[in-house]
């Protein structure tokens, strides 16, 4: 048990260095405070006062950059450890193989995690010195259900790297949260809407695709809207736990059958 | 070398137009943006009007509200926000949903699902979304009105709103709309009756109304300014001028509530 949590975590250690050393996280600063910094002294028609579009460009920018940076991460680890063929000095070792995706799983959830921790950070600073508004119930749900999104996105991302190319595998993953984000929420209304074929589709993409709007508290945050139930946000994060279990199993089912 | 090329492709710039005049697809006077996106900006101006609706409905869209931001008085809380929970035909229906759809349940407790308006003291948020619409598009003629009214309504700073109505009127010169929302704005909040007579009496040329259905804004907008001027005529002592004004909206719309008004006014 020892040892396993030993392997596991030298796994995890390496992805998070892996981020680090690549200085996503400095480009991904320097962007948003290019984009911000100008809008944050934008007063529309010589009146102040307004923050909410503030609000709601800099929780877009954190939306983003954590979807980038947790695809991308778990995209590349396992790619990139094929290309270099470094992934058999890994399997030589006596780790199972199943062990080795849970573990490069983890790593690139604690990569992302430690990054959107970060943005979380500074935009509750941020809203505190421009709002007075220090760090609300509603933003630390916020942040909780934003972690929930990263343990469905890297895990949907890791099952893709063992059955895509990376490339198709990062445009899948684009198009699937992306899609979601902008369509999960009224999936039910279009099911209704479509005849047959098209219905049958939408329904099998409403009860198997990765519904990451659940994640989405933007609205909330920005519009001031009262905290979500914490029994709904448990319910939140079981989906979450479940849907990265099912891809990890899958992931593991196949890393275990594909020859290196 | 780098620097006789970029000069090189200014002087290119500068030559064709005059060369090939009048034989471009470009009208003179358009900027870049205008070039690039095409009729693609009055979409993104609508788009960035709808999300100043969305502000405007604490961030919620597909709201079945008639409320717009230009017709409601502030803040009107018109449905109770914990209806859904209190009443029990709304607690019956979403416990169906629950076990129907698991997965819309749930988006019913993350998102919101109630309605409420913006406070007149938070309108200010409403802003950056219209200055961005009235930038996307001077063409739409809609976001210079509905940021005018914010302006002058909702935050109260009417001659920021009257220049924002002035920019439209230069980009804009035939629409009626904006013509009259500026008459308004002179009469109702800077009390300046001579100046919004003018524009009242500038409205009327430029109100063309088409038959049947299509031409109905223009009439509508053609009766109102005839309303305002003979109430105008009738205040300075001006009765001809007043009694003209009603029988001219008579001819355009004589059912019309402002026809009935400016009758009524006369009759005192």
């Amino acid at each position: 048990m020892k040892m396993c949590g030993r392997q596991t975590g030298a796994l995890v250690r390496v992805a998070l260095l892996d981020l680090y050393r690549r200085k996503d996280l400095i480009v991904v600063w320097l962007l948003s405070l290019v984009l911000l910094l100008p809008l944050a002294f934008f007063s529309p028609f010589g009146i102040s006062g307004a923050g909410r579009y503030l609000n709601e460009i800099a929780l877009l920018l954190v939306w983003l950059f954590s979807a980038v940076i947790g695809v991308g991460v778990a995209a590349r680890l396992f790619p990139a450890e094929f290309e270099s063929r470094t992934i058999f000095p890994l399997l030589a070792k006596p780790v199972t193989r199943g062990r080795i995706v849970l573990g490069k799983y983890l790593g690139a959830l604690a990569a992302s995690v430690s990054a959107l921790t970060v943005f979380y950070l500074a935009y509750g600073v941020l809203c505190g010195l421009r709002q007075s508004v220090w760090f609300p119930v509603v933003l630390f749900q916020a942040f909780l259900l934003h972690i929930g999104f990263l343990i469905v996105v890297t895990a949907l991302a890791m099952l893709g790297s063992l059955m895509m190319t990376p490339s198709a595998n990062l445009t899948l993953c684009g198009l699937l949260i992306v899609g979601m984000l902008v369509f999960g929420q009224r999936l039910p209304s279009l099911i209704a809407a479509q005849p047959y074929p098209g219905k049958a589709f939408l329904m099998l993409v409403h009860a198997l695709g990765p519904h990451v709007e659940f994640f989405d508290l933007r609205q909330r945050v920005i519009h001031g809207w009262s905290r979500v139930g914490w029994d709904v946000c448990a319910v939140v994060l079981l989906y979450a736990i479940g849907y990265a279990a099912a891809c990890l199993g899958l992931a593991g089912w196949l890393f275990c059958r594909k020859k290196v | 070398m780098g620097l006789l090329a970029a000069g090189g492709a200014v002087a290119l710039g500068l030559c064709l137009p005059r060369v090939f005049e009048g034989s471009m697809p470009q009208v003179p006077g358009e900027d870049v943006l205008h070039l690039v996106l095409g009729d693609a900006r009055q979409e993104l101006s609508m788009a960035l009007l709808a999300k100043a609706d969305e502000y405007f409905h604490g961030g919620v869209n597909d709201v079945a509200c008639g409320h717009g931001m230009t017709s409601v008085e502030g803040a009107v809380p018109d449905h109770d926000p914990a209806h859904g929970e209190s009443c029990p035909e709304h607690a019956h229906a979403h416990e169906a949903v629950r076990w129907r759809d698991p997965w819309a349940w749930i988006n019913g407790r993350v998102h919101v699902q109630e309605h409420r308006h913006l406070c007149n003291d938070q309108a200010t948020e409403l802003l950056p979304w219209i200055w961005a619409a009235c930038r996307a598009s001077p063409q739409n003629a809609q976001a210079y009105q509905t940021g005018a009214y914010v302006l002058a309504r909702m935050t109260g700073h009417p001659e920021q709103g009257v220049r924002l109505l002035e920019e439209g009127h230069r980009r804009n010169p035939e629409d009626a709309g904006i013509v009259f929302s500026l008459g308004e704005m002179w009469l109702t909040h800077l009390h300046d009756a001579a100046r919004a007579e003018s524009w009242f009496a500038a409205v009327l040329p430029l109100c063309r109304p088409a038959e049947g259905a299509v031409g109905e804004n223009d009439r509508l907008l053609w009766v109102r300014a005839l309303f305002y001027l003979g109430y105008l005529a009738k205040q300075r002592g001006d009765l001809a001028r007043a009694r003209a004004c009603l029988a001219e909206a008579e001819a355009v719309f004589p059912e019309h509530a402002s026809v009935k008004d400016l009758r009524r006014l006369l009759q005192q």
